[in-house]
């Protein structure tokens, strides 16, 4: 009897579930109308991820990713929570705002397929990945693997991603999404972005972009996320962005990632076909792509030693990842690196805008994590892993990348990075959106480094007296801008000013790379140290500002402040200035070495590892460029 | 996706949903195997509209008549195979059956949960419980002098700054030029902490009002500081609080009916682990 009333009551109370739904929905969406102020002009930098992948994501399920959107929601905003390996994880410092940006290719198909029955899977391939899932966490990573090598090779099981039920499926899981990242939009306080990330690919060549949008439900929810197969280049992806801003009068842009795996494709001199580029194509193209993500979990993308060799701090986090395209199907050759960095693509969108009068490359740069566990770390000393499969354990430091699968990578290659920082006027969706769209941003491998950087033409040594925030926006213009109004022979001066992360290591130094284009179409880049620690016994030798030192007790995974300085700050004048000549600028800050991840996991699991594995690191901010075009 | 969410997806097949939870109470009220239902399918109004509605909450718009025609075609469909499969036994003993119905359960027994909304007395009650994870954060006032990094230089310096400062002189070639403002308005701690370090935020509600004072040590260095108002950390009301009590609230309280549910069947069984031999 006593069964009987409680199966009773549960039935009752189900139905009740959609009157009180609508209500909670008012209740949170009420509350984030709430008006928050502007400030006059940026006055702190805000920390966020913009890509980060829950248990949607068709690989993360996959890897074993059970977390959902509303666990990384929690996590992002300093909530412990129980990670998918039954670990307690748990930010130091919240973030500022998230974007969860799901594949919308095969956007819940994983999950579908695990909790499809057996019997009705014909398929033998899908059977085979079925029956992998359930044998537990190895399995799962094995049929994982599978499933992108059979992406690589355009030999998915159609079953996978029937295109009718996809649809609906995605209609349902984008629908639920959005309900909760609008339950924790908190403005002012926390931003969440709605997004998705559209995994666009030429046989394993990496050109996926995340998506981002800078409305509420109420436009949002009008759409669906993009599907990319079958596309080979982003033009539907724009048209999509085209009809979405035109049939809802919102907005919405693109940021590309790891141009490093794309084998040369992200940045092409050329069109498509390998005809020369059209002043349209590249004007689409910077309208749509404002921001480029330059560092994350699957390596660094700012500059490679091979395009860069006289910049001995060129190729932080490119080893491992320079040798095979992003699906270890294709090998990278020497030809293809120029196309896949992004100082190089910097230089290219000077000598294209040269040629044809537009620069298809005049973007901003950002980090942020491509984390496939619903957990946004890039700290190395709580660094929870690309996914599921190497979150910590004794073996992840030597294991690969995808554990059991040959995936050309050892997971010691994977960087604790990266993280977006915001020069916003607010903690809102439109204020934080817009900052990206004018670039006003920069990147850091991790640590929370604040940097300003402004280029004017009569910025003097003085400045950095008294109130330089309010100089550098009156008399100049910050990170990601235009500089213009020359006039008569004089040199673009520029201040920049780095402090420490509060938490973290003392500064290196900060440099200024410069590229430029010369009258013959030719590019070039110098990098200058511009402002260091110690000055006056760092003293420049052969042109090079000799090392910092390195205070790193690897038995501890410790390191001292004793070496850098918390905070650096110049004016720098460009001595080498040609008015003539298109140029850009922008700053990369080092800190002192430090231990990585690995270090951390090897005095937390008493590991002995092998010579072969790097320890230590100087992890780095990269600003926006600030460019210079005759007139 | 855990497994709570999960089963809430499940939960919205509302078809399934239907046919499985009136099985499941059939089943478990007379004891019995569930029934395959008569050899019958009726498509009625009831159906129709249910496939309807199902579609238009998914894509925003109503099906065309080729694509209801095509709804009705997947519902026979479904059934036929569906009432097949139960007359043929096919649920026994299959584990992604048995993991369904265990989903079933769940989100039968959490459904309530995950739709409910709170009462206003609901939150006071979460806010009593824990007050200091919803205070409003207090706020500080301040500016402050950048010194750069400890050292003695750097303490002598202070001292000199410290004296103009008091003297209402300027102080600001003793500065360090950085990026941080040499004054904030009513900044709460997690900006201060963002940019100085928690310690510094912690430091700062301590120092006496009104008046130049340090050197104060943050994670960048050392600052010279006045402190010009404090608004002290309160308890909120549940309006200002309301978003994340309503989150938290939601959180337990699927939680909650899930383990309690799950507490109130189990009683009904003998659960009995052998121990090998």
């Amino acid at each position: 009897m006593r069964r009987k009333a409680i199966i009773a009551a549960l039935l009752l109370g189900s139905a009740f579930s959609l009157s009180g739904c609508d209500k909670i929905k008012q209740a949170v969406s009420g509350k984030s109308e709430i008006k928050v102020v502007e400030t006059e002009f940026p006055e702190r930098v805000f920390w966020g991820d913009t890509h980060l992948h829950t248990a949607n994501s068709v690989d993360a399920f996959g890897f074993g990713n059970r977390l959902g959107p509303e666990e990384a929601l929690r996590f992002a905003r300093g909530e412990e929570v129980t990670s998918s390996t039954g670990q307690k994880a748990k930010l130091a410092r919240p973030l500022d705002f998230l974007v969860i940006a799901d594949h919308a290719e095969g956007l819940g198909a994983t999950k579908a397929l695990y909790d499809a029955p057996r019997l009705l899977i014909t398929d033998p391939t899908l059977r085979r990945w079925y029956d992998l899932m359930h044998q537990g966490p190895k399995g799962s990573l094995q049929a994982t693997g599978e499933m992108l090598q059979a992406r690589s090779q355009n030999k998915l099981p159609a079953g996978l991603n029937d295109p009718a039920k996809a649809l609906e499926r995605t209609r349902k899981i984008w629908n639920d999404h959005l309900d909760t990242v609008d339950r924790y939009n908190e403005p002012g306080k926390f931003t969440a972005f709605f997004g998705f990330e559209y995994t666009l690919m030429q046989g394993g060549n990496n050109l996926h972009r995340n998506v981002i949008f800078r409305d509420n439900k109420d436009r949002v929810a009008k759409i669906m996320p993009l599907d990319p197969t079958n596309e080979l280049w982003p033009d539907k992806l724009w048209d999509y962005m085209d009809g979405y801003e035109k049939s809802t009068g919102g907005k919405v842009l693109a940021i590309p990632h790891n141009a490093n795996l794309s084998n040369g494709l992200m940045f092409m001199m050329t069109d498509p076909s390998g005809g020369p580029m059209t002043a349209a194509q590249a004007r689409r193209r910077a309208a749509h792509e404002p921001v480029v993500e330059i560092t994350q979990i699957k390596g660094d993308s700012e500059a490679h030693p091979f395009l860069s060799p006289n910049d001995e701090f060129a190729g932080y986090g490119t080893a491992g990842w320079d040798l095979n395209n992003l699906l270890n199907s294709q090998p990278t050759k020497p030809g293809d690196l120029a196309g896949s960095y992004v100082r190089e693509a910097l230089k290219r969108g000077l000598i294209l805008e040269q040629t044809i009068g537009v620069n298809p490359y005049k973007f901003g740069v950002i980090g942020s994590t491509d984390s496939h566990n619903s957990l946004s770390t890039a700290d190395d000393n709580n660094f929870w892993g690309k996914h599921p499969g190497v979150e910590p354990s004794p073996t992840r430091s030597t294991d690969g990348f995808v554990p059991g699968i040959n995936s050309g990578r050892m997971n010691w290659q994977s960087l604790a990075s990266g993280y977006a920082a915001v020069w916003a006027r607010a903690n809102t969706r439109t204020a934080i959106f817009d900052a990206i769209q004018r670039r006003e941003v920069y990147g850091t491998t991790g640590p929370r480094m604040t940097v300003r950087f402004f280029g004017g033409w009569d910025f003097k040594g003085d400045d950095l007296r008294g109130d330089w925030v309010h100089a550098g926006y009156r008399r100049g213009v910050p990170m990601g801008s235009d500089l213009s109004g020359h006039k008569g022979a004089g040199a673009p001066s520029f201040i920049v000013s780095a402090l420490k992360d509060p938490v973290g290591a003392n500064l290196d130094r900060v440099q200024i790379v410069k590229g430029w284009v010369d009258k013959g179409g030719k590019s070039h880049e110098k990098v200058f140290d511009v402002v260091w620690s110690d000055m006056a016994k760092r003293k420049p030798a052969g042109g090079k500002v000799p090392a910092v030192g390195d205070t790193v007790d690897l038995t501890r995974a410790t390191y001292a402040n004793s070496i850098g300085a918390p905070s650096l700050a110049s004016v720098w004048t460009d001595p080498e200035f040609d008015p003539a000549m298109r140029a850009f600028y922008y700053v990369r800050v080092l800190e002192i070495p430090t231990p990585n991840w690995v270090s951390y996991d090897a005095v937390k699991y008493h590991l002995t590892l092998t010579p072969d594995i790097p320890r230590k690191q100087q992890e780095r901010a990269y600003t926006s460029a600030i460019w210079y075009t005759p007139s | 996706m855990t497994l709570r969410s999960r089963a809430a997806s499940l939960l919205r097949e509302p078809l399934v949903h239907f046919m499985i939870a009136g099985a499941l109470v059939f089943a478990l009220l007379s004891g019995r195997a569930p029934d395959a239902g008569e050899r019958r399918i009726v498509v009625n109004a009831e159906v129709v509209s249910r496939l309807l509605n199902r579609f238009t909450e998914s894509f925003h718009r109503q099906p065309t008549p080729q694509e209801m025609d095509g709804l009705i075609s997947d519902y026979v469909h479904e059934q036929v195979y569906y009432r097949e499969a139960l007359r043929l036994g096919l649920d026994k003993d299959d584990e992604i059956v048995v993991r369904r119905m265990r989903n079933k359960m769940i989100a039968i027994a959490t459904n309530d949960a995950e739709a409910a909304t709170p009462s206003d007395a609901d939150l006071q009650k979460l806010l009593d419980k824990d007050p200091g994870r919803y205070a409003r954060e207090p706020k500080v006032t301040f500016a402050q002098l950048y010194l750069g990094a400890d050292s003695p230089a750097a303490r002598a310096a202070a001292r000199d700054a410290l004296v103009a400062l008091r003297q209402g002189g300027d102080a600001t070639r003793y500065a360090q030029a950085a990026p941080i403002n040499p004054r904030y308005e009513a900044a709460d701690a997690d900006s201060i902490g963002a940019t100085f370090g928690d310690a510094f935020a912690l430091a700062l509600r301590k120092l006496p009002r009104g008046g130049w004072t340090g050197p104060v040590t943050s994670g960048l260095g050392l600052h010279l500081v006045r402190v010009d108002a404090v608004i002290a950390a309160r308890p909120p009301t549940v309006d200002e609080a309301r978003q994340q009590l309503a989150n938290d609230w939601h959180e337990a309280n699927v939680r909650k009916a899930e383990e309690e549910a799950y507490r109130k069947i189990v009683e009904g069984y003998d659960v009995v682990i052998e121990q090998p031999k």
